[in-house]
């Protein structure tokens, strides 16, 4: 062991060092979030197995409805679906990574190293959310050219089938919007993780949120459901997957709004409570 | 420096810190002393922003902790060991906190080396034993190099020699002039560390003064007369407001009054005096004495070792002895010296001059 005070830089008087200390900045709160991010195993495999999962469950679901005929007419009729068919998966593994990236720091007892370093905690909020946003926002738009064009080859193999195209009407949008939604969703799980502070709680309100709340809606009366389904957030945020606008839907661009504003209010909702309550 | 000004914190109907209000000064060590759940962890929480109290405010070097422009520069605190992701190594650990305060990476590998952990930097957190997050918790701590230190029983989990490690660290940060307030729970160890100790139970402050003062104060000490003639004495004595028992060897220990009273005592009633000695109590002693009644959470059995100081004083900073309550000191349970004195306690606590121990302790181990 070394002699204690060897690495100390010696005597400090409080008040005299303080004009000398470099004072952290957003970019730092930012470079330390981006070092959390990265260097925690299981985000990366979180993601690589996502990746794996969503686009080979899109292929298979896309060979599956070509190659057996009474599927057929649903890939006529909307083949990019088709295609993304399996990125429901996607987005509720999104939302659990934006749980965690939360809830892994109040499990572990690191929140209150996190806080310490940086007591403005909605700076650190802000920060990890950028984080978490320039991450899935990339991964997923990688994922989705990928997928498309894995989708497109099995298509093309069945001749039969139509075929989109990405310059078609609403097909870039489509394949792009799906890098965006997965962002959205990733926040969504972010905030939800932020409120309930609980991994298993955050999951279970992200699953909750995504599925379980709009088959509840199933079950009320169509008068009811309807305007509910259009504007329930993680639907209306799905329209912009949409090439054709569907019925009692709100537009791509409008449901792509309406679910951003879910997730500000969400966000909203979280940094309040964190700073709020004790760490 | 740090302020802690009528701090009052609850959780739910459970008051943990009550109107708390203690200065913690720069230059030496500072033990933060309190039976379990008395709100130590709770008032260190606080100091650093991670609590938030209900009453009161808390400044470091004058200014709330959330407002300090870079906080890790400022304050070091080890608040629970385990305050890292598992799944994280050591190094990268620090690195993002360093980061986040704008601290440079060499800084992390200075830290890494300073608490032993250069070889153990590659792991992950995770597979580190309880002294090895001691450590890793230091080194952050120590990240920014601040003047004001915080440690929640830093030497929890630490082998012999990572003990003596941390208490010749917080030394030698306080003899840098830095502020260093450290919670604990070994009270020998305490007693070799500290200079000065707040003393809290069930949230309130118990006593707030120097280790030296509040051994001499505690009932625990006594004077140790060695007279032929005791029976001349002892009704004087008693008189005074002492009380006497019987101690080894044909001495008598008479506690309330100080060796100065008791030699006059004696040369009144002209006995021959061939033996007077301050006997201190340890910290220890003086530890119980103060708390016993503040304490939460008590086993069964500890109440018969206490039998008879029900009437202590225990309330409101450092009790005087001045005999208000002499008959209660009667029953302690076996006299004091036969526990025997901490070994290092003679050291006192190095660098801290004014400490020394009375002169009267160097007679202990002579003719007993
Ligand atoms: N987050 C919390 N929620 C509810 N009660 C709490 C919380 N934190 C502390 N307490 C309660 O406050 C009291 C003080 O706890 P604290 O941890 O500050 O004590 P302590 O002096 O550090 O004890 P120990 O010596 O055991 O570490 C205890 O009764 C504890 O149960
Ligand atoms: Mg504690």
């Amino acid at each position: 062991m070394s002699a204690p005070a060897h690495a100390l830089s010696g005597p400090s008087g409080a008040a005299a060092s303080r004009a000398a200390n470099p004072v952290p900045v957003m970019t730092d709160t930012l470079r330390s979030e981006w070092t959390k991010m990265r260097t925690l195993r299981s985000t990366k495999v979180t993601l690589a197995i996502t990746a794996f999962l969503v686009i080979g469950l899109s292929a298979l679901i896309t060979w599956a409805s070509v190659s057996s005929p009474h599927h057929g007419t649903q890939a006529i009729t909307n083949p990019v679906g088709v295609i993304q068919s399996g990125w429901g998966l996607g987005w509720l593994a999104f939302e659990v990574l934006g749980v965690l990236v939360v809830t892994n720091e109040y499990s572990s007892g690191m929140i209150a190293s996190t806080f310490l370093a940086t007591p403005k905690r909605v700076r650190v909020l802000a920060a990890k959310a950028a984080v978490l946003s320039v991450v899935v926002g990339l991964v997923s738009l990688v994922m989705t050219f990928v997928n498309f064009y894995v989708g497109h080859a099995v298509l093309s193999a069945y001749p039969a089938f139509p075929d989109p195209a990405l310059g078609a009407n609403n097909v870039l949008r489509a394949v792009l919007g799906m890098a965006l939604t997965s962002t959205l969703m990733a926040l969504i799980g972010f905030a939800l993780g932020a409120i309930v502070r609980h991994t298993a709680g955050g999951i279970t309100a992200s699953v909750a949120v995504l599925f379980v709340l709009p088959l509840v809606l199933q079950a009320l009366p169509t008068s009811w459901r309807n305007p509910v389904e259009e504007y329930w957030p993680t639907q209306a945020g799905s329209q912009l997957e949409q090439v054709t606008r569907q019925a009692h839907a709100l537009t791509a661009w409008w449901g792509t709004g309406d679910l951003a504003l879910f997730v500000a209010l969400l966000l909203v909702a979280a940094g309040y409570l964190v700073t709020r309550r004790d760490a | 420096m740090i302020q802690v000004r009528n701090v009052t914190k609850r959780f739910g109907a459970k008051t943990a810190v009550n109107n708390l209000t203690f200065d913690v000064q720069p230059g030496v060590v500072t033990g933060f002393l309190g039976p379990n759940g008395a709100g130590k962890t709770t008032t260190l929480r606080t100091i650093v922003g991670l609590v938030r109290p209900e009453v009161g405010s808390v400044t470091v070097n004058g200014t709330k902790y959330h407002d300090l422009p870079a906080p890790m520069h400022e304050v070091g605190a080890l608040l629970e060991a385990k305050a890292y992701h598992p799944g994280r190594r050591a190094r990268d650990h620090l690195l993002a906190l360093a980061q986040a305060s704008r601290i440079p990476r060499r800084r992390v590998e200075e830290v890494l080396g300073l608490v032993g952990l250069s070889d153990a930097a590659k792991r992950k957190a995770g597979t580190f034993s309880l002294g090895m997050a001691q450590r890793l918790g230091i080194a952050t701590a120590l990240l920014g190099d601040p003047p004001v230190l915080l440690l929640d029983e830093p030497v929890n989990g630490l082998d012999p020699e990572g003990i003596l490690w941390v208490r010749k660290l917080m030394q030698a940060l306080a003899a840098e002039g830095r502020t260093v307030l450290v919670s604990s729970h070994l009270m020998s160890e305490m007693a070799l560390t500290a200079t000065h100790v707040i003393v809290i139970g069930r949230g309130r402050l118990i006593a707030d003064s120097t280790i030296d003062e509040l051994v001499r104060t505690s009932s625990g000490s006594r004077v140790r007369l060695r007279t032929p003639m005791a029976d001349a004495v002892l009704p004087r004595l008693q008189a005074a407001g002492g009380t006497v028992q019987p101690g080894d060897d044909g001495a008598i220990l008479v506690s309330g009054l100080e060796p100065k009273a008791v030699g006059d005592i004696a040369f009144e009633a002209q006995v021959p005096v061939y033996e007077l000695t301050r006997l201190e109590a340890s910290l220890e002693q003086a530890f119980m004495e103060l708390t016993q009644e503040e304490s939460e959470f008590r086993g069964q059995g500890s109440e018969g070792a206490q039998e008879g100081h029900g009437a202590l004083p225990s309330s409101g900073p450092l009790p005087s002895n001045g005999g208000e309550a002499p008959a209660a000191q009667q029953g302690w349970p076996a006299p004091v010296p036969a526990q025997g004195w901490p070994a290092g306690q003679q050291g006192g606590a190095p660098g801290a001059p004014s400490q020394g121990w009375p002169a009267g302790q160097q007679g202990w181990s002579g003719p007993a």
